[in-house]
């Protein structure tokens, strides 16, 4: 439109002053600076909002949670393996559905350093009682309602379960899914890792 | 745009005499082309997490006052969404809460672990009875709810609340004020 206007203005007998096209030109020219700096703000907000960790492995590794004996547990303690931590609930019924699957991965990959390490969003009791009836070979760390913060702390913006990260043998955040995490996804990133 | 060209592309020329009325190629047109689009967002949002709401936005809470005597509570649960009945809690402040209130019927879902559980969606009405008219009182509400996703996550459960005031006996009900206003949206 405005070129069109522009080469019908270029053709005319009296061209238009001047002033009036650098402000033409300068007017195209802070639509774009706008549009870009929307699209950066846009893209910044974007991540932040769709959650990007922001903490780190490291800050992971420096808790200490009690597990669903009640023994307190330092996740230090498996540093070096490739972790993957899930975050869940016993009133989440999406979380129950895919732990039979980390059950059998924990059985088959454990020795060659896989570990897997639950957060409940729940109280110690009913994590008792529900880890006790599923047989869960790998342990359920009792985060209480508080823990879902600090999953929001390791990308969970949404604030939802399950929520699950993995992190790599040097202790680097490498994969962090919202919903259950599709067993292909756990496959291929355990043969990236292990 | 793309999926405006498919769906022109994809819809079946129709014999002369077997004309359609206009509104059904439009309505026919348009959900072929939802359909295009939502394939073409799976497509790109391949590996990428679900675009999920918020709590307070999948299942958003807001309340007014029907009469001098009752409020009304309402969910809206978003579509894709659901609530469990049961966890359905509503406490009321700065009046004295009446009878009971009655919870819609939902949906039976079956769960394993906790056996079967009803589940609520769309527009979720419950009215609270007040023991005494608050007539121009203010009033707060405060709703418990939990609820998951279909697309296959939870939330935690959470209590949203709302203060609004009361009609006085003979006014018209109030508007409803709603938990978490669109303009938080900004802030998160």
């Amino acid at each position: 439109m405005t070129t069109a206007r522009e080469e019908g203005q270029a053709l005319s007998t009296t061209p238009p002053p001047p002033v009036r096209r650098f402000t033409a030109r300068r007017g195209v020219l802070t639509a774009l600076v706008l549009a870009v700096v929307a699209l950066a703000l846009g893209v910044y907000f974007g991540a932040v909002h769709r959650g990007a960790p922001t903490l780190s492995g490291d800050t992971l590794f420096a808790l200490s949670l009690p597990d669903a004996q009640g023994r307190e547990q330092k996740l230090a303690q498996w540093r070096g393996k490739v972790l993957v931590v899930n975050f869940w609930a016993t009133w989440c019924a999406p979380c129950r559905e895919e732990m039979p699957e980390f059950i059998k991965a924990q059985n088959e990959f454990g020795a060659r350093g896989l570990q897997f390490v639950g957060i409940a969003v729940d109280d110690a009791a009913k994590v008792k009682a529900y880890v006790e009836e599923i047989g869960l070979n790998y342990p359920a760390l009792v985060g209480g309602f508080g823990a879902i913060d600090l999953s929001r702390g390791f990308g969970n913006a949404i604030m939802a379960l399950p929520y699950t990260i993995v992190i790599d043998r040097s202790g680097k955040i490498v994969h962090t899914q919202l919903g259950p995490l599709p067993p292909a996804k756990l496959k291929s990133l355990l043969r990236d890792l292990l | 745009m793309v999926f405006l060209r498919i769906s022109s592309g994809l819809r079946p020329r129709l014999p002369e005499h077997e004309a359609v009325p206009a509104g059904r190629h439009f309505l026919s047109s348009v959900a072929r082309g939802a359909g295009a689009a939502l394939l073409a967002l799976a497509t790109a949002g391949l590996g990428e997490p679900p675009d999920l709401l918020e709590n307070e936005r999948a299942f958003a809470f807001a309340a007014r006052g029907v009469d001098a005597q009752t409020v009304e509570a309402r969910f809206v649960v978003a579509p894709g969404y659901y609530l469990y009945r049961d966890k359905l809690h509503f406490r009321i402040e700065g009046a004295p809460a009446g009878d009971a209130p009655k919870l819609p019927r939902g949906e039976m879902k079956h769960d394993d672990f906790f056996g079967d559980s009803e589940t609520l969606r769309g527009t979720v009405s419950v009215r609270l009875p007040l023991a005494r008219p608050a007539a121009a009182r203010a009033v707060s509400v405060i709703a418990q709810s939990q609820g998951c996703a279909d697309i296959g996550v939870c939330y935690p459960p959470q209590e949203q609340k709302v203060t609004l005031t009361m009609p006085a006996g003979a006014a018209r009900p109030t508007a409803f004020v709603e938990a978490a206003p669109e303009r938080k949206r900004w802030f998160r």
